[in-house]
């Protein structure tokens, strides 16, 4: 399966990319899909537990199953206002 | 009565947001009040003179997580109309960030149920801001939102 994939704030910087198109097995929880972008990239690693994760533009646990399709985000704490 | 079946407003804009277009637009015979709160840009930050800010969004799931709250106020207070803009992009020193303006019967309501808006848009809504200063630009520190508790993991896909 194929999600999109999309950083913002300090991990778009650390990342390079706004946005990146990944291949998974099918089911793959959103935890996997950031460890695969923690090991390219160790930097984004460090922010793993003041992250917040999205799938499909609604807040979602690190756990949630993806599936073909999905929208996901890596959201850092938010500074909206 | 006229306005009563006006719908509430929710907007992410790049151009100066027009106070005045926005408070018309919750403004109804039937209410006795309307409160607003105006979110500007500060000259400093952390004891830094600012220069100015960048905000950027995720804009899609932005606008849902605003529609989330307009909806909450609505069931918690007694309040009539509700417009929320929130501006992104580069915003200099004074320049408006985001206006929120809630109209009501009477006023209690109102005042609440702007104060809970704008405390919860800070927590829950994608946006980041950048601060820019003489020496270097950082991005804000913000608030985490409140992440789905874990065990949810096994629901299927919608």
């Amino acid at each position: 399966m194929r999600v999109k994939v999309l950083f913002f704030g300090r991990l778009k910087d650390i990342v390079g990319q706004a946005e990146d198109s990944v291949e998974l097995p099918d089911g793959s929880p959103i935890e996997a899909l950031f460890v695969q972008y923690g090991t390219s990239h160790p930097e984004l690693a460090r922010f793993r537990a003041s992250l917040v994760a999205s799938r499909n533009q609604v807040f979602a646990a690190w756990t949630t199953p993806l599936h073909n399709g999905d929208e996901v985000a890596f959201l850092p704490p938010v500074s909206g206002g | 009565m006229t306005k009563t079946l006006q719908a509430d407003l929710l907007l992410l804009v790049r151009d100066p947001i027009d106070h005045a277009v926005l408070i018309e637009h919750v403004r109804a015979a039937e209410d006795g009040a309307v409160v607003t709160f105006d979110g500007c840009v500060r000259n400093h930050s952390h004891g830094r003179r600012t220069l100015y800010l960048d905000y950027e969004a995720y804009e899609t799931m932005a606008l849902g997580q605003i529609r989330e709250i307009v909806t909450q106020i609505h069931e918690k207070y007694p309040i009539h109309l509700v417009a929320i803009a929130h501006r992104l992009g580069r915003l200099e020193i004074g320049e408006t960030s985001v206006f929120i303006a809630v109209s009501s019967p009477h006023r209690p309501a109102a005042f609440e149920a702007c104060q809970f808006a704008i405390d919860t848009l800070k927590r829950t809504v994608p946006i980041w801001k950048k601060e820019y200063f003489e020496d270097g630009a950082v991005w804000a520190d913000g608030e985490l939102p409140p992440a789905p508790a874990e065990t949810r993991a096994a629901k299927p896909a919608s």
